[in-house]
């Protein structure tokens, strides 16, 4: 199994991809740096809309994931050497949850370091409200990844299909039809960070913290173990 | 042993004589049990009812491009699932059975690996992912059987395609299987390579493995493999030993194209060899003579020919390829 | 058969090394030149980019952009037919639901998404499996493959443009009770939305195929033009609104999705909903147009000089 990690490790990394990741990642700091500077800083609530919500858990956490994790699987079934891996006794599990680990070992840093700056800048020093945001970028880095290995591994065009979900599935209909809000990793996220600091980040109109962790161990499991039948099942080429 | 798979879905009774089921010398269960298996994609039917056994030794399968011989032995290797029909290998089923590939080395048809690792680090990967203990010494075993001790340190992107090739049966070999799978192994090999490879195999069948090597060149089989099956449009055309499959081709007669001066006076002379079965004339003023020994043929028209003063234009044979010769199989 | 030296001839039988005549003819007919090699090229990019000839599942992404824009321009004009009916005529334009010079403003984000997906197909893939190569070595030269190709993939980007604008304007005809007039009064929206989805199929094209030129993997290729437009949005127009005044004017200048938007705006003479309160808008026309023009051209540049150079 540790294997497969290290080996998914170097074939994720490239000097490049991790330049522009870097360069994603520093987005949020860099703006909220400039912001919070400004006389007219925002209320909390526009600025954790628009920061948090928008930038962080709704764009670049989701694309900078779906650019690791999709490729994942979907490099391997492209090259045709996935059935080096498959081609052992290990159980399939033992091949899944290790390329997953290593999506998140890239993706996660940039992500979390990305969200500890950017918490610490906005809220000042406050180590709670900054760990909320951390922890809860952290989650969201988790389940995007277990969803985008997943869509590696099923489709051929997961990234369209990828681009199609963050575009308009998180970006467009989960800001104003409820019902989303239940299948949206988004707003997970979101509702994590308000769970975990509620002196700060109270009201607002999102899901309770009992039912977004239940919600997302389910997905996060779900997806994990759709990825392992689909491995048992498919034709590998 | 008792068969626990279902009986062929054909429905087709085999007589006895042409059950292809081979028998091994030891009496001992066959490593492989293909029954009555099929598979196809859509509306394209690439494997048809096949069913074979395969025991210890080298087994050649063989067929044009496109017969459907990698196809069957994806599914095999249970790598792709089959439409109907059961496989066995080692008495159990392939398919989602991943504890089996202690005893399988498989090497597919692509040639791709992972560029950026060495040799060495590739076949020690895939000995670490077989469960093989004694890692270092297993894998130095492996890349000094296909003699590529000195590159093992380099990236593989930096190989040449045949020691890509060699690598690779290294990484195939590192966890010592029962069973070797190795479709088209000797694509884009040149002679040298070829040479070795063969020897590198026969070494190997001679220490008990069972080998399955697909390939569309019918001399190479011919010089590996002990036992060779015939895969044409998806369905077994033969199977069996290679000589006896060559005696099976002598019984019809060649058919060789002369193209001369004086077509019918060299026809009357032809006629008379013992060698000739029938000649026939084309429209387009060619003749076209049937013969059953062709050696014959070989040394006696041009000494017709030139005994006749008939000058030969050209003389070819219409159906030396593997194509026509499966067809008379076939539809035998 | 072939004659040997000594005039003897040899006959070939399996074990003979004779090389038979038998079915290899050169070409003798005429040889098109290099137009029809990139028309060639031309049309298996428009094939590509809409899955033609590649099985169903080639065809469900593309095809379902398609669809979408001309779900949005029929709803809108569902929208506005519905008022008109239930208010009175005009009641479209008092209450100002969104039109034409709308349209290309609310879609951007599909299209740019459109373009960040397909627009690898047509470049990355050639360059990964080689078979650029064989364009190469034909008497095509690398721009012209490079110009086909932007013809293709704005070829298709426009059409899926005007179909969507053409159901709009139908709808909108049709849906008031007085379509000739409404024809008479409302006729130049048609050479308008023409232009101004060139403009747009242009700038899309050109930015999504320069970010493809990069990369061969077409993954790395569409998130990063989809970032690059995701993320400049909202970071621009933050910006721009906290920090203000000129500085913040071009600072919304750097809203990549607004950009063509612009020109629209230009095109049509009103501002649309989208751009209503860009800082950028407030500069004179020939500054935005010549802003456009500079990213529409200077990609398509590099692109150019990208493949120029390139050789098998």
């Amino acid at each position: 199994m540790g294997a497969i990690y290290l080996l998914t490790l170097r074939q994720l990394t490239g000097r490049w991809r991790l330049l522009i990741l870097t360069v994603l990642a520093a987005l949020p700091v860099i703006i909220t740096a400039l912001v919070v500077r400004s006389p007219e800083a925002p209320s909390v609530s526009d600025f954790e809309s628009f920061v948090f919500s928008t930038l962080l858990a709704g764009s670049i956490s989701p694309l900078v994931v779906l650019a690791i994790a999709a490729a994942a699987f979907a490099n391997e079934i492209e090259d045709r050497t996935l059935a080096n891996l498959t081609l052992s006794p290990l159980p399939r599990s033992r091949i899944v949850v290790p390329k997953l680990l290593a999506a998140i070992t890239i993706a996660g840093p940039p992500v979390a370091i990305s969200a500890l700056l950017t918490g610490h800048l906005a809220f000042l020093g406050d180590v709670r409200a900054t760990l909320a945001v951390t922890a809860s970028a952290l989650v969201g880095v988790a389940l995007y990844s277990a969803a985008f290995t997943w869509l590696g591994l099923v489709s051929s065009q997961a990234i369209g299909i990828g681009l199609l979900y963050i575009v308009l599935w998180e970006g467009f209909f989960s800001g104003f039809v409820d019902g989303v809000r239940l299948l949206s990793i988004r707003h997970y996220s979101i509702a994590l960070m308000h769970g975990l600091d509620p002196r700060r980040f109270a009201g607002g109109h999102h899901l309770g913290f009992g039912v977004t962790i239940a919600l997302s161990a389910i997905v996060f499991c779900g997806f994990v173990w759709l990825s392992v039948r689909r491995l048992r099942r498919m034709d590998v080429p | 042993m008792s068969r626990s798979t279902a009986p062929p879905m054909s429905g087709v009774t085999r007589s006895a004589a042409s059950d292809p089921r081979t028998t091994s010398a030891s009496g001992l269960a066959p490593v492989i049990r293909v029954d009555g298996v099929s598979r196809w994609f859509g509306s394209v039917v690439a494997v048809s009812d096949v069913t074979f056994d395969v025991s210890p030794g080298i087994t050649g399968l063989l067929g044009p491009n496109g017969a459907g011989k990698t196809t069957l032995l994806r599914m095999i290797t249970g790598l792709a699932a089959v439409s109907s029909g059961t496989i066995t290998v080692f008495g159990e089923p392939v398919r989602d059975n991943p504890p089996l590939y202690r005893r399988i080395g498989v090497m597919s048809e692509h040639e791709a690996v992972y560029g950026f690792l060495t040799g060495r680090d590739f076949v020690r990967m895939m000995g670490r992912l077989r469960g093989v203990e004694d890692l270092d010494a297993a894998v130095d075993r492996a890349i000094d059987f296909v003699d590529l001790a000195d590159a093992q340190h380099r990236p593989m992107k930096t190989y040449s395609r045949g020691m890509r090739q060699r690598m690779r049966l290294a990484a195939t070999l590192v966890h010592d299987p029962e069973l070797l799978i190795l479709d088209e192994p000797l694509n884009g090999a040149d002679p040298r390579q070829r040479v070795h490879f063969q020897s590198l195999l026969r070494k190997l069948a001679a220490e008990g493995r069972t080998i399955v090597i697909s390939s569309h060149i019918l001399e190479e089989v011919e010089l590996l493999a002990d036992t060779v099956l015939l895969i044409v449009n998806g369905k077994l055309a033969a199977s069996g030993g290679f000589r006896a499959i060559r005696a099976a081709l002598d019984e019809r007669p060649y058919h060789v194209r002369v193209v001369c001066d004086a077509p019918r006076e060299l026809a009357s002379a032809v006629v008379m060899l013992d060698s000739v079965d029938a000649v026939n004339i084309d429209p387009d003023g060619a003749i076209v003579v049937l013969s059953r020994n062709v050696r014959d043929l070989q040394i006696e028209l041009p000494r017709l020919a030139q005994a006749a003063a008939i000058r030969l234009r050209r003389v070819e044979p219409l159906d030396d390829s593997l194509e026509s010769v499966f067809g008379y199989l076939v539809e035998r | 058969m072939t004659e040997t030296q000594t005039g003897r001839p040899e006959t070939a039988m399996p074990r003979g090394g004779t090389v038979f005549d038998i079915g290899y003819q050169r070409y003798t007919g005429p040889r098109e030149g290099r137009h029809r090699g990139r028309f060639a090229v031309f049309k298996n990019g428009v094939r590509t980019a809409l899955g033609l000839g590649r099985g169903g599942r080639a065809k469900v992404l593309p095809w379902f952009f398609i669809g979408v824009l001309a779900a949005i321009a029929l709803i809108m004009a569902l929208i506005a037919g519905a008022a008109e009916r239930l208010a009175g005529p005009g009641t479209a334009e008092e209450i100002g639901l969104p039109s034409h010079s709308d349209y290309y403003g609310i879609v951007s984000m599909i299209v740019f998404v459109f373009a960040a997906v397909v627009a690898p197909e047509l470049l990355c893939r050639d360059r990964r499996e080689g078979a650029i190569n064989l364009y190469l070595v034909r008497p095509l030269t690398g721009s012209d493959y490079i110009a086909a190709r932007w013809c293709a993939f704005f070829a298709v980007m426009v059409a899926a443009l005007w179909l969507a604008q053409s159901i709009l304007f139908t709808g909108l005809v049709m849906g008031d009770p007085t379509p000739i007039a409404y024809l008479r009064e409302n006729w130049l929206d048609v050479p308008r939305f023409l232009l101004a989805g060139i403009a747009f199929a242009a700038y899309a094209t050109s930015l999504a195929m320069l970010t493809a030129s990069f990369t061969n993997r077409r993954a790395y290729a569409s998130v990063f033009l989809v970032g690059l437009f995701v993320i400049s949005t909202p970071f621009t127009v933050g910006l721009a609104s906290e920090i203000g005044g000129t500085v913040g004017q071009w600072i919304s200048m750097f809203n990549l999705t607004n950009i063509p938007v612009h020109v629209n705006d230009i095109i049509f003479g009103e501002v649309s909903k989208i751009t209503e309160g860009a800082p950028a808008g407030e500069f004179p026309a020939w500054v935005l147009v010549s802003w456009y023009f500079a990213w529409t051209l200077v990609p398509g540049g590099i692109l150019w000089l990208r493949y120029r150079r390139m050789t098998p």
